[in-house]
């Protein structure tokens, strides 16, 4: 089954090469559904076990894959905004076909990625969600996208290859006889080298956290991908580096995490403060909403780094729920330019003519803010309650940044869609047909996991408990 | 009476074909049309790499080990066969354009292929010193048979450094022969270990003679200046030749010689890997400015150079398994590469990366195909071009060099960059008129880009398929024949 789950969605998107195309945004559909199907099975089931065989005997490959815990959760998030994206995709985009294939394509990547229980596996899937994102942003983008589409390559690269010679390293100075992640914990390297290694394993954590200084990818990549935000939801998903750090960071390298704790959290605090303050300057929409979630991403590393258990489950949480607003919001982002033509935050009244898409746009940032009964705020306050018992003052400056948030979030809520209308300006419809839906699910989700936490947290604390034991207890 | 000399000739089998194959261009060339001549070599170049599956194992040699049909011999001799053939079957399609379709177009690719045949069999330096000057020759004609200013300039720059190349080579050997006595590869590894200190140092001085010899060939910084030159100037399927199968051969020669005879050697492992570090650098920062996407793609070759030279830096039986699965993606991706630029071109010169512009939504399978291999040549999975860097990677990290793997995971980032900008070119959305050759039927030239693009993929996600083949390390073990 979990086979299934991953490689559904592959199967969807070449089988759209060959789709006529009156039926490509129902088969595209239709494919999205079964695999949150398959995964919500999985999830009834209670996860899968192990499941792993060689792939390259002789270099130590295996395909290893498991979908539990934190992966299944994860796993989920991305395949029902992916679902939402389609939904939205298929609205939106004038013959939607391409976009729907790339997106189906990413999806394959991405539940690889959470799967994924061998390095190479991981490094392998891991650059396969890269291509589709690459061309997603060369179809549909804007003008200067090239520049966008050199940065976003060159960093994820950077950053990648840096990993895969440190995971040639893992395997070879700790002499295990496979890249499978029990084999390489059950050979760990020590001392001095494992700093080294961790180090170039962060560089493409790092990027795809993304954490600063490594972050100056994502407002392009964001600005110039197609209005609609559906590019930039896959990208939100596709912001994997805190699962990474999470599921082999740190167990591979725990001396080093220890070691490295202080200053890895005061990078994490300082992106998350630094990134809602530069949200503040923003005057476009994509923009805005790409520090913004850099700024959780801060939040979400300062939890990880802190290596306490309240604060990494925290960060879980946050990491798979930020996906669900934040790219909700990119999606109302793509709804709002569908009807005024521009991304500007300056625009004015939006909320007197179209009062479902102010409202729902206006709870999805609530949700972005950590209000309270929304499922950001379970994330951020766990993370905030667990890491300052590691490092009061770092702690401090990272919780500077929720009022921040509400800062960056607020005025730029406030002049699009309060205010008045401007003279002349067009009238502007309200919601209809299945924005409702691409809207409303992720907001039933925020609200539902921010009431009741239970389903989500059996699923990540056990995995985090595992982690963390393995540890030595912290 | 008479006596027949006692020669075993199964193990030259496979070569004899390939130049029988060359003698029959020369002779019938004037009777038979050009494309039934190449229609007769591709018979011969399938003969030949069907009689070197059935020399499989045997590990046999003739002339005293002179010429060894061992397993390493076998494998790369397949990877060379794989390239002649995409080479033909390209040139089916363009030669005429390239107003190079005459038969001596094909005999003189055939002897060329005879001569790398001979360097991947070679058994002791003069076997392959032969093959590699029959190789060189070959190739500077083929370079120069354009009646082209352009051709004949690069024709002859090919010419005049492969000419001090090769002198410089002959010195090293005659180097090694002085020190050790001996020319045949088993012989020089020998006695390597056990010489006195004036000896060694002749070795030494041999060693690095063969090393700028053979730099020159692979185009190793800073040998390199002919190659982007040379490959712009010549017609693209010569181009596509002398990238692929040229370099595999030289690479098998330097196989040869410093992962066997030389194993044990001092000295040429050191200077290697500054070399190495320096053609990295070079050749992808190079890449990075080309705007003409042919020359981008010969710069890309000399880079790839640096990425192949890191697995003569690991041990023989890592270094020589990584080599043998890289050498053929290379082919695959490189030929296939080449092989959609011939088919798209206007004339010789290639086309400018900006004419590539909204390629896919007028040519879109040509538009795929070359996007995977550019895909694969930077490295991204699913594509083999990645277990091939992981592999250069991993070989000389485990023998050592980390400061060189991390050296080429940075300098892989410059190469991404100058993959990226044509591959995502294709596929933006383009108003202008079409700057492609419109015409002409190209099943030959397809049949290669299917063949290299399937290759690439099916190799990238199911690396056992060659690997498999290559990776006993007993294959590799004894390069210097026993």
């Amino acid at each position: 089954m979990i086979h299934f789950m991953i490689f559904l969605p592959l199967l969807g998107s070449l089988l759209l090469l060959i789709t006529p195309v009156r039926w490509r945004e129902e088969v595209a559909g239709f494919f999205a559904a079964a695999t949150l199907g398959l995964g919500l099975a999985i999830w009834r089931a209670g996860g899968t076990e192990l499941f792993s065989i060689n792939w390259v005997p002789s270099l130590g490959i295996t395909y290893s894959v498991q979908l539990d815990g934190v992966s299944l959760t994860l796993a989920l998030v991305a395949s029902f905004m992916t679902l939402i994206a389609v939904l939205y995709a298929s609205r939106r985009v004038a013959n939607p076909g391409t976009m729907l294939a790339l997106v189906l394509a990413m999806e394959t990547g991405l539940l690889g990625i959470f799967a994924a229980r061998d390095l190479i596996l991981f490094y392998v899937f891991f650059e396969d969600a890269l291509l589709p994102a690459l061309l997603m942003l060369a179809i549909y983008g804007k003008s200067h996208r090239m520049r966008a589409l050199v940065k976003f390559a060159a960093y994820t690269l950077f950053g990648s290859l840096l990993m895969l010679v440190s995971i040639i390293g893992v395997k070879s100075l700790g002499g295990s006889p496979t890249f499978a992640l029990v084999d390489l914990v059950a050979n760990p390297v020590t001392g001095p080298a494992q700093t080294w290694l961790y180090l170039g394993f962060l560089a493409a954590m790092a990027v795809k956290l993304p954490l600063w200084p490594l972050h100056a990818w994502l407002p392009d990549f964001h600005e110039q991908n197609h209005d609609s935000g559906v590019p930039d939801l896959m990208g939100t998903l596709y912001k994997v580096g805190g699962y990474g750090i999470f599921r082999f960071g740190i167990v591979l390298f725990p001396d080093a995490s220890e070691e490295l704790r202080p200053i890895l959290m005061g990078l994490a605090a300082f992106t998350a403060l630094y990134a809602a303050w530069i949200a503040f300057r923003q005057t476009n929409w994509k923009r805005l909403l790409a520090y913004a979630g850099l700024s959780h991403m801060g939040f979400v590393a300062l939890g990880l780094f802190s290596l306490n258990e309240t604060a990494v489950i925290g960060s879980m949480y946050l990491l798979a729920f930020q996906n669900v607003y934040t790219g909700a919001l990119f999606l109302a982002v793509g709804m709002l330019q569908e009807r005024i033509g521009s991304l500007d935050t300056r625009v004015g009244g939006v909320m007197n003519q179209a009062g479902a898409l102010g409202g729902l746009t206006m709870a999805l940032w609530f949700a972005s803010i950590a209000v309270p009964g929304l499922a950001g705020f379970i994330g951020e306050f766990s993370i905030l309650l667990g890491s300052y018992q590691v490092q009061p003052w770092i702690t401090f400056v990272a919780g500077l940044t929720t009022i921040a948030a509400a800062v960056y979030a607020l005025s730029a809520f406030q002049t699009t869609f309060w205010q008045s209308r401007p003279l002349g300006g067009i009238k502007v419809a309200d919601l209809h047909s299945t924005e409702w839906l691409v809207l409303g699910l992720p907001l039933a989700v925020a609200l539902f996991f921010g009431v009741y936490s239970a389903p989500a947290l059996n699923l990540i604390q056990p995995a985090v408990r595992t982690v963390l034991a393995a540890l030595g207890g912290n | 009476m008479l006596q027949i000399p006692d020669v075993a000739l199964a193990p030259m089998l496979p070569i004899l074909i390939v130049l029988a194959g060359g003698i029959a261009s020369t002779v019938l060339g004037f009777n038979l049309p050009r494309r039934a001549l190449t229609v007769i070599n591709l018979v011969m170049l399938v003969l030949s790499g069907v009689s070197m599956v059935t020399l499989w194992d045997s590990g046999a040699t003739a002339f005293g080990g002179g010429l060894q049909a061992d397993n390493a011999a076998i494998l790369l001799g397949l990877t060379i066969l794989v390239g002649s053939i995409m080479t033909l079957l390209v040139s089916l399609d363009t030669a005429y354009r390239a107003r190079v379709s005459f038969p001596e177009f094909d005999a003189m690719l055939m002897y060329a292929i005879t001569g790398t045949l001979l360097i991947a069999f070679s058994g002791d330096l003069i076997v392959m010193l032969i093959g590699l000057e029959i190789m060189s020759l070959s190739g500077y004609v083929l370079a120069t048979l354009q009646a082209s200013r352009r051709a004949e300039e690069s024709g002859l720059k090919y010419f005049l450094l492969g000419a001090v190349g090769s002198a410089i080579l002959i010195y090293g050997i005659a180097f090694v022969y002085g020190a050790t006595g001996s020319l045949s590869y088993a012989g020089i590894a020998a006695k390597a270990s056990g010489l006195t200190p004036a000896n060694v140092g002749i070795l030494v001085g041999g060693a690095l003679l063969l090393l700028a010899g053979f730099a020159f060939k692979v185009a190793l910084a800073p040998f390199h200046q002919w190659t982007p030159d040379v490959y712009g100037g010549a017609p693209t399927s010569v181009s596509l030749f002398l990238s692929t199968v040229v370099k595999v051969a030289a690479f098998a020669g330097m196989l040869r010689v410093f992962g066997g005879a030389l194993a044990d050697a001092p000295g040429w492992s050191s200077v290697l890997q500054i070399l190495t570090a320096a053609t990295l650098i070079i050749g992808n920062t190079a890449a990075l400015f080309q705007r003409n996407f042919k020359r981008m793609l010969a710069y890309s070759a000399v880079a790839h150079t640096g990425f192949l030279a890191m697995c003569l830096l690991g041990t023989p039986q890592a270094g020589g398994a990584a080599l043998g699965y890289y050498l053929l993606v290379y082919t695959l991706m490189t030929a296939a590469a080449l092989a959609v630029v011939a088919a798209l071109q206007r004339d010789e010169l290639g086309m400018e990366i900006d004419d590539l512009r909204g390629l896919y939504y007028r040519h879109p399978a040509y538009a795929v195909a070359l996007a995977v291999c550019l895909a694969s040549l930077a490295g991204l999975p699913p594509f083999a071009g990645f277990f091939g860097k992981y592999l250069a990677f991993q070989a000389a990290f485990q023998n050592g060099y980390v400061w060189l793997s991390v050296l080429a995971a940075l300098t892989s980032v410059a190469a991404l960059v100058y993959y990226l900008r044509p591959g995502m070119l294709m596929f933006m959305p383009d108003r202008t008129p079409a700057r492609e050759y419109p015409h002409g039927q190209r099943t030959p030239t397809n049949f290669a880009v299917v063949l290299g693009v399937l290759g690439v993929t099916l190799l990238g996600i199911l690396p056992n398929i060659w690997y498999g083949w290559v990776q006993n390390p007993a294959i590799w073990q004894f390069l210097a024949g026993r």
